[in-house]
């Protein structure tokens, strides 16, 4: 024994194992409901250029337990980056598990030309838990007009953790337009001692300090 | 269209930002290499070569070949050109190491003598890498002789597969392998020209895979070990991605996979476990994943 000549994989003509053969969409949406995990994942893996499995996709993540299914199922939502996508995963930031909802934001992150459309919507929801992921999801989306979001959350939202948040990520991300409403911001919140500290920091930051 | 007249590379009319964009984008779909900007010079210039080549009318009517050529033949040659194989015996050997010392060890733990350990590697460009798993294997674990260890070997580019089978390396590929280990299993054939013994030449297997042809892929499973380095950076993100989701199907449950110094797996999928061996951290695929 020791090293022995492997057998040669045949990866271009006929081949023992191969992805299921193209089968109509119902049959493929079927699978991802398989109690076999591999082929959950396949399924889903298979769905990678099909826009109409998008609904059944998001809904499956919901369900999911298993990690690489789960995984499967947002870079599948990846590929398939549309509105319907973005509309499909936003329902996932109203969830209890904050893996699910960090691995939305983490998706959503990698669509902003489709996310930006639904942004102002999102930072209006009136739950503040929502608006604090929407910022978070700001935080590192590629849009350009993220800082203009955050400025528009500093100025008029009434929630002064939603505001901190913004705070921070302006100090990211914020440029001299960010000042003046950063000022009212602290002078709002004059009472809480963390906003006027946070708002000094983001300031500073922005200016180069 | 093609000509009848050949043209040197430099005759050929440059190619607009248009058709660069509309070529890396192809590339990009049936590899998932990316060309940024900065590699435009790199690729333009091949890209002219082959026009040259295939005695091409312009680059559209090439495009054309590349896209629709049956054979796909020309789309092989232009991979080649486009792909880089630099490489050496020995790179990177701390995960070599991790193998012998940590990896190989573990996977024994769990079989029986006369199972089987399959390692891949992949890409494997002329050779060196599978070779030098090849020699540690034999130079480092002992246990070597209990198993049937089976190492194969891929990449996307025929034409450096070709020499990888043939096992003949020059002073720069050697650089790192020691006297005792040339004597034992190259053959001097030429001043700057070694010849691998057909003992390890002949114990791994060599195949053209493109990674993100899930077909092709569908082959390649219950791997042990998997050695990817080098070739995720040359990805965008969901490219990586992708590959990685595509590279745990290949591997058994509790293999191992090992990337570049550069790649990090953190940033590209939670599906592994990180463990470290000797002075280097590889990833698991959990003894309980399907």
């Amino acid at each position: 024994m020791g090293l022995v000549k492997a057998v040669r994989i045949d990866s271009s003509g006929e081949r023992p194992v191969q992805p299921s053969e193209p089968l109509d969409l119902s049959m493929r949406l079927a699978a991802l409901d398989s109690p076999d995990a591999a082929e959950r994942r396949r399924a889903v893996r298979d769905l990678a250029a099909e826009p109409d499995a998008v609904p059944a996709l998001c809904a499956r993540l919901i369900e999911e337990r298993n990690l690489s299914v789960r995984t499967a199922l947002f870079t599948t939502l990846i590929r398939l980056r549309s509105p319907a996508v973005v509309a499909g995963l936003l329902p996932l930031l109203r969830l209890d598990d904050a893996n699910l909802r960090n691995e939305a934001i983490d998706a959503l992150q990698d669509m902003p030309e489709e996310v930006g459309p639904f942004v102002e919507t999102l930072l209006g929801d009136h739950d503040s838990d929502v608006r604090i992921l929407a910022i978070q999801l700001l935080s590192t989306l590629a849009h350009p007009d993220a800082p203009r979001w955050l400025v528009g959350v500093v100025d008029t939202d009434s929630h002064v953790n939603v505001c901190a948040a913004a705070t921070d990520c302006l100090a990211e991300v914020g440029g001299p337009e960010a000042i003046g409403p950063l000022r009212r911001l602290a002078r709002r919140f004059a009472e809480e001692r963390f906003v006027a500290f946070a708002v000094d920091m983001a300031i500073r930051r922005i200016e180069g300090r | 269209m093609t000509s009848a007249s050949a043209r040197s590379p430099e005759e050929i009319d440059s190619i607009s930002p248009e058709e660069f964009a509309k070529l890396c984008e192809f590339f990009y779909r049936r590899t998932g290499i990316v060309f940024s900007e900065k590699k435009r010079y790199f690729v333009v210039r091949r890209v002219q070569e082959r026009i040259a080549t295939t005695r091409s009318s312009s680059f559209r009517d090439y495009f054309g070949l590349l896209r629709f050529q049956a054979s796909g033949e020309e789309f092989q040659q232009l991979v080649n050109l486009l792909t880089v194989n630099e490489t050496y015996f020995f790179r990177e050997d701390y995960q070599f190491e991790a193998l012998t010392r940590g990896m190989l060890p573990e996977l024994a733990s769990a079989r029986k003598p006369g199972d089987r350990l399959k390692i891949w590697s992949l890409p494997c460009s002329t050779g060196e890498e599978p070779y030098s798993i090849a020699m540690q294997v034999l130079e480092n674990w002992p246990q070597c002789d209990q198993y049937e260890i089976q190492i194969f070997a891929s990449d996307i580019d025929s034409r450096v597969l070709g020499d990888a089978v043939r096992g003949v390396y020059g002073e720069r590929s050697l650089q790192r392998v020691g006297p005792a280990l040339r004597a034992k299993y190259f053959e001097k054939i030429k001043a700057d020209e070694y010849r691998l013994r057909d003992e390890i030449r002949e114990s791994v297997d060599f195949s053209t895979v493109n990674v993100i042809d899930r077909v092709q892929m569908a082959a390649f499973r219950g791997f042990d070990v998997i050695f990817c380095r080098n070739l995720l950076i040359y990805f965008d993100d969901l490219g990586r991605r992708e590959t990685v989701e595509t590279l745990f199907e290949c591997l058994a449950p509790g293999g191992f996979i090992c990337l570049g110094h550069s790649e990090n797996m953190s940033r590209m999928s939670s599906l592994f476990r990180p463990r470290k061996f000797a002075d280097t951290i590889v990833h698991q695929k959990p003894t309980d994943a399907e």
